[in-house]
């Protein structure tokens, strides 16, 4: 499936959402995610698993997605904590910004 | 959710790897173009649903948009560096870094556009985002600030780990973890797609 026509669908449930949909199926509509969300990950198993060398690749995945956790968490923290001493954590600015 | 996701994994690999034959494959690649259609429509239903959200954006004006834009930014940063170091091509790192700790989301999404391998990483990356972030939000909270404690959890501060956040934090900090979490939400399956679309 393409980009595009992933963002279409998200697009349009938003405006169903905003506009025309009742909050008593709330609750369904979290199942439905849940249930989407499960099948999508059993499938992801099932075509990462039918990968002929994949008991060799997995190693090397876990290392690479830990690097990656690990850098886009320091990056959020190198990124947000100056402009929360900046914005949030400074009163002048605070009261400025609330009158 | 997290143990279930984890399950559902292992059960998919053992399944793919041992029992189904290439056909079985291809018909679960083709239940889950269905199942992201379904996934995404519900996801755009709960971000426009969300009137709680729209409300305290305005109340809290553009201060709200501080920690969000800080998390992506960083998080793209993140990713950028770990393409240099790993090797990797810029635009599925960047799309890998852009999860946000939504594991799920961003490991089918990714397994959808890119391809098994590229998913998984991001399933695995963002999962470890999340168990690192438990771990951290005591350690940020204490030692710089208690708005920095909501950084490292990105998508999940407005579900899994608000209970620490709140724990550890205080009551603003808690309401601004939840518009976090939502923002973030709202803005992962766009950042990727885009980033996907836009480095093509």
């Amino acid at each position: 499936m393409s980009a595009i026509s992933i963002l279409i669908f998200l697009l349009v449930g938003a405006v169903i959402g905003w506009k025309f949909f009742p909050e008593r199926w709330n609750k369904l509509n979290i199942n439905i995610q849940l249930a989407a969300t499960l099948v999508l990950i059993f499938s992801m198993g099932v075509s990462l698993g039918s990968r002929p060398d994949f008991i060799y690749e997995i190693a090397n995945m876990g290392l690479r997605s830990l690097v990656f956790s690990v850098l886009a968490i320091v990056g959020s923290i190198l990124v947000v904590y100056p402009l929360t001493k900046k914005y949030l954590e400074d009163p002048d600015w605070k009261e400025g910004r609330e009158e | 959710m997290i143990i279930a996701a984890v399950i559902c994994l292992l059960l998919g690999i053992v399944c793919g790897q041992f029992f189904f034959v290439p056909k079985m494959v291809e018909l679960f690649s083709m239940v889950a173009d269905y199942a992201l259609i379904v996934l995404m429509f519900s996801v755009g239903i709960s971000v426009g649903e969300n009137k709680v959200l729209f409300r305290k954006m305005r109340e809290y004006n553009v201060r709200v948009m501080v920690i969000p834009a800080g998390i992506v930014v960083g998080s793209l940063l993140g990713g950028i560096v770990g393409s240099l170091v790993l090797q990797m091509p810029l635009r599925e790192s960047l799309c890998i870094a852009s999860g946000m700790g939504w594991y799920s989301l961003s490991g089918v999404l990714l397994t959808d556009l890119v391809g098994a391998e590229i998913g998984t990483i991001a399933f695995l990356s963002n999962i470890l985002r999340e168990i690192l972030t438990f771990l951290l939000i005591p350690v940020l909270a204490k030692y710089l600030n208690p708005y920095t404690a909501v950084a490292p959890a990105g998508a999940t501060s407005s579900d899994t780990s608000l209970s620490i956040l709140m724990k550890y934090t205080n009551e603003e900090v808690a309401m601004m973890a939840v518009i976090n979490g939502l923002l973030c939400t709202a803005l992962i399956p766009v950042l990727i797609n885009s980033l996907f679309t836009l480095l093509s």
